[in-house]
This record gives structure tokens, C-alpha cells and sequence, in this order.
């Protein structure tokens, strides 16, 4: 079978490493207007600069997270290690706002980024990876970034519904990042697809075929 | 914080405020010094302790704990500490505290941020 080639390979092959989920970032309509210079004098662990954001900055520590709380009652919530996590601190930011006199409702939880982590196990020639996708959504400049940004552009599904396009950040050491996915299987999917791509430009030191390329 | 000043007035509530606050107190209820008096001495305190602290004053105090709450707003950090130990410079000692809540403002003030 020639991965490699067909662009549609979405399916994850027994043996590849698998992306680690490390963040989840979620947005929840807390439906009324919020007195942030009255919260950030009642609540606790939270801090409120208006001429430089206008949004109080509350923490918690379980599950460990930031929440950014706008006066018209939206609430960004960010840290979390798995979406029911990020529901659950969103929850118990949501009553450490209405323990100060607030009436919040939780309308419209929804997931907006999910970031992941995967080690390819291998070093990775950005130069040559670049070289081959450009035209397909691969950036490398070295000379700004060390790393290279590979947008992946997943279509649709079969129901039609639009699917994210999460970009994965690839490093010479064979580290990656994934970011922009809206769900897990987007992130999963992003990764199976340029998984393959990833392995004619693989980089061990002690190969001659180095002095080739 | 201070409304007619351009200086900070919360060192008036350490030790050294509050001791000279009462002696003021007590000559303004001898009839010794009028109440005005009383509030420009004050005001230069607040400047000379301000202006001291700043330039004559090298020897630092360090503590660790953990945190327990944070919270800034009006540019006033709020912390609340648990089972502190502090540490001066020049003496050997260390003092303990369970809970520690520390007010902090801003050593610039707004006009020469």
C-alpha cells in the first residue's frame, strides 16, 4: 500500500505513535452581564486589569485552569486535559461567579481548539518535508521559526458536515504539535494523514543516505 | 489610597504610624498644635518614610510559604499565604507564620508609571 500517495488516508495504522491530547480550550454563555470590578474584588485567585484586557482572569486548581470572564457574561476556558475536564472547571468557575451574587446559567458549552502532542520517534528533514507540500499548506522558515507548519485540510464528513483543519507543527527533532482541531477525531485524523508523508523524509544521523539528499 | 497626596498614606498603619498618629492624637487634645499641623506632619511622614524606604533602606527580607489566594485589581495585589518562614538579611532566626496576608501596591504611582 502506497500511503504516501493517496492524500485521503485517514486511518491509523497499528505500531505509529499516538497524539497525547494536552489542552482544550472551550467557550460557555453564562447569559448575564457580570460587574467585572465588583467579581474581581469578591472572588478569589482572580486578576483584572481593564486598560489592558477586558476580561477578569480566574484559576483554579482542579481541574487546574484559566478562565477569561467577560462582562456580557461569556467565559473562555482553558487548560484542561480532556473535554469532560474542561466541562467540569467550567462548571466550577461558573459557581465561584455566582457565589459572588450572580445568576449564571450554562448555555452553549462547546469545545473551540484542542491541542495535542506526538514524537514521530524519528529526526525529520524540514527542508526537504517543505520542499514537496509547499503547494499544499506546508511553511518552513527557518530563518523565523525552527519549525514547520503543516496546515492539514480534512473536507468534509460523509453527513457533510465541515470538518476542523488543525495544523501540525513539525520539528527537526521529530517532536509535533497539533493545534486547531475541534475534536479528537480531527486531531487523530490530522496526524494519521501526515503521519506517512513524514517517513520518506526521515533523518537518522548514522545513514549515509544523509550525504545523498 | 492617599487622596491629596502623590504619596502612598498606608504606612501610617505600621507601628511607627500608628505610635506617631496616638502622640499627634494626644497634643491635639492638649490644645498643644492645631489638627492641621497634626495632618501636614503626617503627610511629610508619608513622604520621608516613602523617599527612605527607597533609597536608604538595602537590606531584604525574603519568605517562602504557599500560596493560598491570589487577587489584583485597582492595582492592589491581594495574597494570602500558608505556613510561612521569614528570612532577614543580616539576622540568623527565622520567624514562622500559619496564614500571612500581604497588601501590595504599585512602588510607581500612577503620574510616573
Amino acid at each position: 500500500m502506497s500511503a504516501s500517495n493517496n492524500h485521503d488516508t485517514y486511518e491509523y495504522q497499528p505500531g505509529w505513535p499516538v497524539p497525547q491530547l494536552q489542552n482544550f480550550v472551550a467557550t460557555v454563555n453564562l447569559d448575564c452581564r457580570i460587574d467585572l470590578a465588583y467579581l474581581s474584588q469578591r472572588a478569589r485567585n482572580v486578576e483584572y486589569r481593564p486598560r489592558r484586557f477586558n476580561a477578569v482572569i480566574m484559576r483554579i486548581r482542579d481541574p487546574r485552569t484559566t478562565a477569561l470572564i467577560f462582562a456580557t457574561g461569556r467565559m473562555v476556558i482553558t487548560g484542561a486535559k480532556t473535554e469532560a475536564l474542561a466541562r467540569l472547571a467550567a462548571r466550577k468557575h461558573a459557581y465561584a461567579v455566582q457565589k459572588c451574587g450572580f445568576n449564571p446559567k450554562f448555555r452553549d458549552f462547546a469545545v473551540q481548539n484542542i491541542i495535542g502532542s506526538v514524537n514521530a520517534g524519528f529526526h525529520i528533514r524540514l527542508e526537504g518535508l517543505a520542499n514537496r507540500y509547499f503547494t499544499v499548506g506546508a511553511h518552513y522558515m527557518p530563518e523565523i521559526f525552527p519549525g514547520l507548519s503543516f496546515k492539514q485540510y480534512l473536507g468534509s464528513r460523509e453527513d457533510g458536515t465541515p470538518r476542523s483543519n488543525p495544523t501540525l507543527l513539525i520539528f527537526t527533532t521529530g517532536k509535533i504539535v497539533i493545534t486547531g482541531a475541534k475534536s479528537e477525531e480531527d486531531l487523530r485524523a490530522s496526524f494519521a494523514r501526515a503521519y506517512p508523508l513524514l517517513l520518506d523524509f526521515r533523518f537518522d544521523s548514522d545513514l549515509k543516505s544523509k550525504a545523498q539528499a | 489610597m492617599a487622596a491629596s497626596n502623590s504619596f502612598y498614606d498606608l504606612y501610617r498603619h505600621g507601628s511607627l504610624g500608628m505610635t506617631l498618629t496616638d502622640a499627634l492624637d494626644e497634643l491635639i487634645e492638649n490644645n498643644s498644635i492645631a489638627p492641621q499641623l497634626a495632618m501636614k506632619v503626617l503627610t511629610q511622614f508619608d513622604r520621608v518614610v516613602a523617599e527612605t524606604l527607597q533609597e536608604r533602606v538595602k537590606s531584604r527580607l525574603t519568605f517562602k510559604g504557599s500560596l493560598d489566594t491570589y487577587r489584583f485589581c485597582d492595582e492592589v495585589w491581594t495574597f494570602l499565604i500558608r505556613n510561612v518562614t521569614f528570612k532577614m538579611d543580616g539576622t540568623q532566626g527565622t520567624v514562622v507564620a500559619d496564614k500571612v496576608k500581604i497588601v501590595s501596591c504599585s512602588a510607581k504611582r500612577n503620574d510616573d508609571k
